[in-house]
């Protein structure tokens, strides 16, 4: 039987889960003997294979238009779609601006920001994606497995990238459920 | 008695037990998060529910009483997705996200409650609604973004502190925790005693001083009791790494039943007096570090030069075995005069009024959790002893009376059912005359209000509270320079048993009863050529520390750097009241332990350690031994 394929891509984080990912250190072997480690933002190959994988994994939460096409793309080409990572699972940190008007929030960050100088302006590009209301991946496509966590802890990634390398759901409890 | 059966588990129970409390009994765990051991069951937050057979709907376990034949399930699918739908709920209403809050990790309870349910997601999006952050508090930060509405402060803070400070207003989405009808917590009527924060099921309700220093994981517990005044309540120090994170009550001491005031919790935190690290000594009129074996020989010389001429003073802030001994050394060298730091009169005059009686004629603090009516006289309970004052206020909603009698305006103004504004010159004759209209109807209240100029409704009324209460007890507050203190502890004795009433004083600090037993006698000017003096970490007001600074040469024991340590002649550092174990007698007898939460800083020993370090220097052969000796004392309150 053919390893199982696994590609990976991210939207609105931090890559912070992606380097957590990598915190599994030399398991990492380990694991490329289980599964064929696809697309990933981190090797050459960016999108993943039109003819599909197995797992497609997708940190950050939908902050724009691009996001949502990702989301669809991963969602089409993957079996079993995993939420990795708070903003993935919940919005996390970006959808801290939810609580503000876009506006707002794109003034503070273009505009007021005391680094900023006189020609600071909210760029206004039409080719740029369209900024949305922050919302978790589940609210765009379906879920199959969800990684809390802000990132979620090595041992957690492993252990449900193992899980799944094996053709099971991994169950994340006890001490492999963590939100922060 | 009534049977119930909780997942195949049957109990009986006594009437009225509510079926979470039943479950907790059988060792059935029910999450909950407005429930409270400490607090009347609200049933808000709907995460108890359970099913019963014959009901229709799920029933929330932590209000509902359990009944004969009753049988529960509470571990269903039905139950759990009726879990899971009621955390959505409760996460989707504000601002939850868990990466940035302090309580993260282990301390939330709803966190935990979602952990227990397996929930790694919201089915329901938050509403994005930003609610204000109420920072305006010297200890406590209101965070509404987090709240969850379970009103445990709210109760907490009617029912056990009887304060009633926080409620809420508006309904349904909009509800709001406010403070006195909406003002900023730092201006509102709250007394600081954080027993909301103590309650606060999620990090709605910030610690300023131990936000993110450590979960509760990573801290370690030491149970102890508070030094802050006579009363000694119950305390777990939380510390990490030798470092101070947080005081709280501790909910099963006996005395203070988990309460703890301002003073107990915060002040502590914001501790800013220089500490003393290493031993001092004057030479060519300046103070200079010095090894303790220097300034021990240093200390020697003086005091077996001192000829007899020495006092000793002693701070009631210490404990037994270092009073002890403090006098056995005082003693060794035929000290003139064996004092406390205590400067108030009415302390001393309650110990003589002891010994003249040689019997005990006060009551007990826990004679307060169930009177009816409480009279307060002397210094204002609400600010140096709060948590009498909250025993009393929280009864006020189930009927019980607050009389105050006070000169001027106090803390319980907005609460006592009758103030009588008596001057305190007048106090002692006052006493005498409200007990001839309450016991033999004697005078007539227009009369004596007259006398001492106050309304005759309120006297009259306070006659009719005095007449129709089944247990009263009369607060002495005794940290007060009252003119005759002696005329007036006698005319509160008095008053107190012609009433039938218990009567209880403040006393001084939290060793003033053991100090007393140990033959320290109070306060007065000391102009001998040598003063001992063991401070330990008491801060004394500078008209008290003028008294020993006639005093020819002054060896001081010391934690802190103070106006009577800058003259001093030899410095010993000590450590604080965190930092060490013994023994104090309380203000109503208890003998309660003080168990060391922090590492001295080295070289510093405790106050028994300094102390017994120059008797050693000094040769100084035997021992005090305090349980002996205040078997012999006659106290003011039994002490057991």
């Amino acid at each position: 039987m053919a390893k199982p394929t696994v590609a990976s891509d991210w939207l609105g984080g931090c890559a912070g889960c992606h380097m957590s990912f990598l915190d599994i250190d030399e398991r990492i072997v380990k694991l490329v003997e289980l599964v064929d480690l696809r697309a990933t933002p981190i090797t050459d190959l960016k999108e993943p294979d039109e003819k599909g994988v197995t797992v497609g994994i997708l940190e950050g939460g939908i902050t724009n238009t691009y996001n949502e096409e990702v989301a669809k793309r991963m969602r089409d080409r993957c079996q079993i779609l995993v939420a990795l990572g708070d903003c993935a699972v919940f919005g996390g940190v970006p959808a801290m601006r939810n609580f503000f008007t876009l506006n707002d929030a794109l003034t503070r960050a273009y505009v007021d920001t005391p680094s900023t100088d006189e020609s600071g302006k909210i760029p206004s590009n039409p080719e740029l994606a369209k900024m949305t209301v922050v919302r978790p991946v589940h609210e765009i496509v379906p879920v199959d497995v969800f990684i809390p966590g802000c990132p979620p802890d090595a041992d957690i990634i492993f252990y449900a990238l193992t899980e799944l390398a094996q053709g099971r759901i991994p169950k994340l409890e006890n001490n492999n459920l963590m939100w922060n | 008695m009534v049977k119930i059966t909780i997942d195949d588990k049957t109990i009986e129970v006594e009437n009225g037990t509510t079926v979470l409390n039943a479950a907790r009994q059988l060792g059935v765990d029910i999450p909950t998060l407005c429930d409270h051991p400490e607090l009347t069951p609200y049933g808000g937050c709907r995460l108890c529910l359970v099913e019963v057979e014959g009901a229709r709907t799920l029933q929330p376990s932590c209000t509902l009483p359990a009944s004969d034949g009753m049988v529960v399930r509470t571990n269903t699918e039905k139950i759990h997705e009726a879990r899971k739908f009621v955390l959505s709920m409760i996460f989707s209403e504000r601002n939850h996200f868990c990466p940035y809050c302090q309580v993260s990790g282990g301390d939330c309870e709803l966190q935990n409650a979602a952990y227990d349910e397996d929930m790694t997601h919201w089915p329901i999006q938050p509403n994005w609604q930003p609610y204000p952050v109420d920072a305006s508090h010297p200890f406590i930060i209101l965070e509404h973004n987090r709240c969850i509405l379970c009103r445990r402060c709210v109760r907490a803070c009617g029912e056990l502190v009887g304060n009633f400070t926080l409620g809420f207003e508006e309904r349904g989405a909009d509800s709001t925790l406010v403070a006195d009808l909406g003002l900023p917590l730092g201006e509102s009527s709250c007394v600081s005693c954080g027993t909301c924060l103590q309650v606060c099921p999620t990090g709605s309700l910030i610690d300023r001083w131990s936000a993110y220093q450590g979960k509760e994981t990573d801290v370690e517990t030491t149970k102890t009791i508070c030094m802050g005044c006579s009363i000694g309540c119950g305390i777990n120090v939380l510390t990490r790494d030798n470092r101070l994170v947080r005081i709280e009550g501790n909910w099963d001491d006996e005395i203070s039943q988990g309460l703890l005031c301002e003073i107990g919790r915060f002040h502590p935190m914001v501790e800013e007096r220089e500490r003393i690290l290493t031993p001092m000594v004057k030479s060519d009129g300046k103070l200079k570090a010095a090894t303790w074996d220097d300034a021990l020989k240093a200390a020697t010389e003086m005091v077996s030069s001192s000829k007899g001429d020495l006092s000793g003073v002693a701070s009631t802030r210490v404990s037994l075995e270092a009073l002890a001994d403090f006098k056995n050394l005082c003693d060794a060298f035929d000290a003139k005069v064996i004092l406390t730091t205590e400067d108030c009169q009415a302390v001393s005059s309650i110990f003589k009024q002891a010994s003249k009686d040689n019997a005990p004629f006060e009551g007990k603090i826990e004679d307060l959790l169930d009177a009816d009516c409480y009279l307060t006289l002397g210094e204002d309970i609400t600010k140096d002893h709060q948590v009498l004052s909250f025993f009393a206020k929280r009864r006020i909603p189930e009927g019980a009376k607050l009389i105050q009698i006070a000169e001027k305006e106090t803390g319980f103004d907005n609460f006592a059912t009758t103030s009588l504004h008596v001057k305190e010159k007048s106090l002692a004759d006052f006493l005498l005359d409200l007990r001839k209209l309450v016991e033999i109807k004697a005078e007539t209240v227009k009369k004596v209000a007259e006398k001492y100029s106050i309304e005759d409704e309120q006297l009259q009324e306070t006659v009719n509270s005095l007449l129709s209460s089944e247990k009263i007890v009369v607060l002495f507050g005794s940290r007060k320079d009252f003119n005759d203190s002696e005329a007036l502890v006698k005319a509160t004795k008095a008053f107190s048993s012609a009433i039938n009433a218990i009567m209880l004083s403040t006393k001084g600090n939290i060793n003033s009863v053991g100090a007393a037993a140990l033959g320290f006698s109070s306060t007065e000017a000391v102009k001998s050529n040598l003063i001992l003096m063991l401070l330990g970490d008491e801060e004394l007001s500078q008209c008290t520390a003028q008294k020993f600074e006639k005093a020819g040469k002054r060896i001081v024991f010391s934690s802190y750097v103070s106006q009577l340590t800058a003259g001093a002649d030899i410095i010993f550092p000590v450590s604080n009241w965190l930092e060490q174990n013994g023994h104090i007698i309380n203000i109503d007898g208890h003998i309660l332990e003080q168990r060391s939460a922090l590492e001295a800083p080295q070289g510093v020993y405790s106050n028994e350690e300094a102390v017994n370090m120059l008797k050693n220097a000094l040769n100084v052969k035997g021992k005090v031994v305090w349980d002996q000796e205040i078997k012999q004392f006659s106290s003011p309150v039994k002490i057991a």
